[in-house]
């Protein structure tokens, strides 16, 4: 009986620990989570369901690690980018305001990679894993679109994937702007202007240094 | 006896991580569901909820949506081949088939920022016009309407909302 006793005790306490650890992960994945903040000032949407202006809370911490696929197959993570000011811009083919900042993007990348400012776009297209025809045809779906829009900074697919880490918005276009040590400096939600894009990326080569860079993952 | 008492406590020991678990959970669901109105669904299905048909003959049925203030969503015939179309479909397997849509014309929208390009789309509320065939009986169909919504400057990834229909074929 005692034994009997002994092993409910440990199986509460294992509960116990498990149900802890459980609500600091929950805890941790909301604190990455990007807040609506009505804009009542500007927003002229009307708003019942509006998407909103939001703020982020990852603004002035490290920027997520996450490798992805680009077009080509190949493994690209943000730690291949230390040193560099990166700018991600998460679009999806079907986001009409995506393409309209897209050429933008392509003049501002242009303008500001001398100065060692990167683009990673990173499609949220839907990607049907388990049907590698239909897989291969929304890959060439977004090739086609990349090329339509003359995107000349990388692509890189399955954006859901790296969502939760990234605050889980659902709101297309959405950019972080990293600085040279990793550090997330600016955020825009939505279809912003040029200026504003252009403020961000000076403020990202701005921020951080060399010597405070990164190790791989780190980002 | 004592037996008894020993497993009461036990018990009432073991539960007590899990009680002291319930209260939190049950206020963080409601933080959650409150916290659940910034992101409304973009389109709600308005009525019928239930329709009366005649069994094996085609009848057309009005199906009413909403797309919320502020929103628009693709058109059934979006003007550019990338762009979602907003679809209607039934499960195959439910007695009841549906056997044409018709969806209304969209109408013509620009982001300010690029009035050259129009999109074609619904806001407010529009109408479906599906032509269903029903086998006798009562049948409740749940159907699924696909979308992808927008504001003036942003859009949200493609949903699907159940459109839940009583069927009764007499």
């Amino acid at each position: 009986m005692v034994v009997f006793v002994l092993v409910l005790l440990g199986l509460a306490g294992w509960a116990n620990w498990q149900n802890r650890r459980q609500a600091a992960a929950a805890a941790l994945a909301k604190q990455s989570q990007v807040v609506l903040v009505p804009d009542n000032a500007t927003s002229s949407t009307g708003g019942d369901a509006g998407i909103g202006h939001m703020s982020s809370p990852l603004v002035g911490k490290r920027a997520p690690a996450f490798t992805l696929t680009n077009l080509k197959g190949e493994k690209v993570s943000l730690a291949d980018y230390k040193g560099k000011a990166v700018q991600l811009n998460f679009w999806a083919t079907w986001c009409a305001p995506c393409k309209i900042e897209t050429p933008w993007l392509v003049e501002l990348e242009k303008q500001y990679s001398p100065q060692g400012f990167e683009i990673l776009g990173v499609s949220f297209d839907d990607l049907d894993k388990d049907d590698p025809k239909l897989l291969a045809k929304e890959k060439v779906d977004i090739a086609k679109s990349v090329a339509q829009l003359h995107i000349s900074y990388p692509v890189l697919l399955d954006g859901d994937s790296i969502a939760k880490s990234y605050g889980d918005g659902d709101v297309y276009p959405t950019s972080y702007f990293v600085d040279r040590s990793g550090t997330i400096v600016g955020a825009t939600f939505g279809l912003t202007s040029k200026d504003d894009l252009e403020g961000n990326i000076r403020k990202a080569l701005a921020g951080g240094t060399l010597q405070a860079g990164l190790g791989k993952g780190t980002r | 006896m004592n037996r008894f008492i020993v497993l009461q406590l036990s018990l009432a020991l073991a539960a007590l991580p899990l009680a002291a678990q319930v209260p939190q959970e049950d206020s963080q669901s409601r933080a959650d569901s409150s916290k659940a109105g910034a992101k409304p669904a973009a389109v709600t299905y308005l009525f019928p909820e239930q329709i009366t048909v005649t069994a094996d003959k085609s009848a057309v049925v009005d199906l009413h949506f909403k797309v919320a203030n502020g929103l628009h969503v693709n058109s059934h015939t979006p003007h550019s081949d990338y762009l979602i179309p907003t679809t209607l479909k039934l499960p195959d397997s439910n007695g009841v088939r549906l056997a044409n849509a018709t969806f209304p014309p969209g109408a013509d929208y620009a982001f300010a920022i690029n009035p050259q390009e129009k999109l074609s789309v619904y806001t407010g509320e529009f109408v479906i016009h599906a032509e269903l065939v029903a086998s006798r009986g009562n049948h409740l169909v749940e159907g699924t309407l696909h979308y992808q919504a927008c504001n003036n400057e942003s859009c949200m990834p493609p949903h699907s909302i159940p459109v839940a229909i009583d069927v009764i074929a007499k």
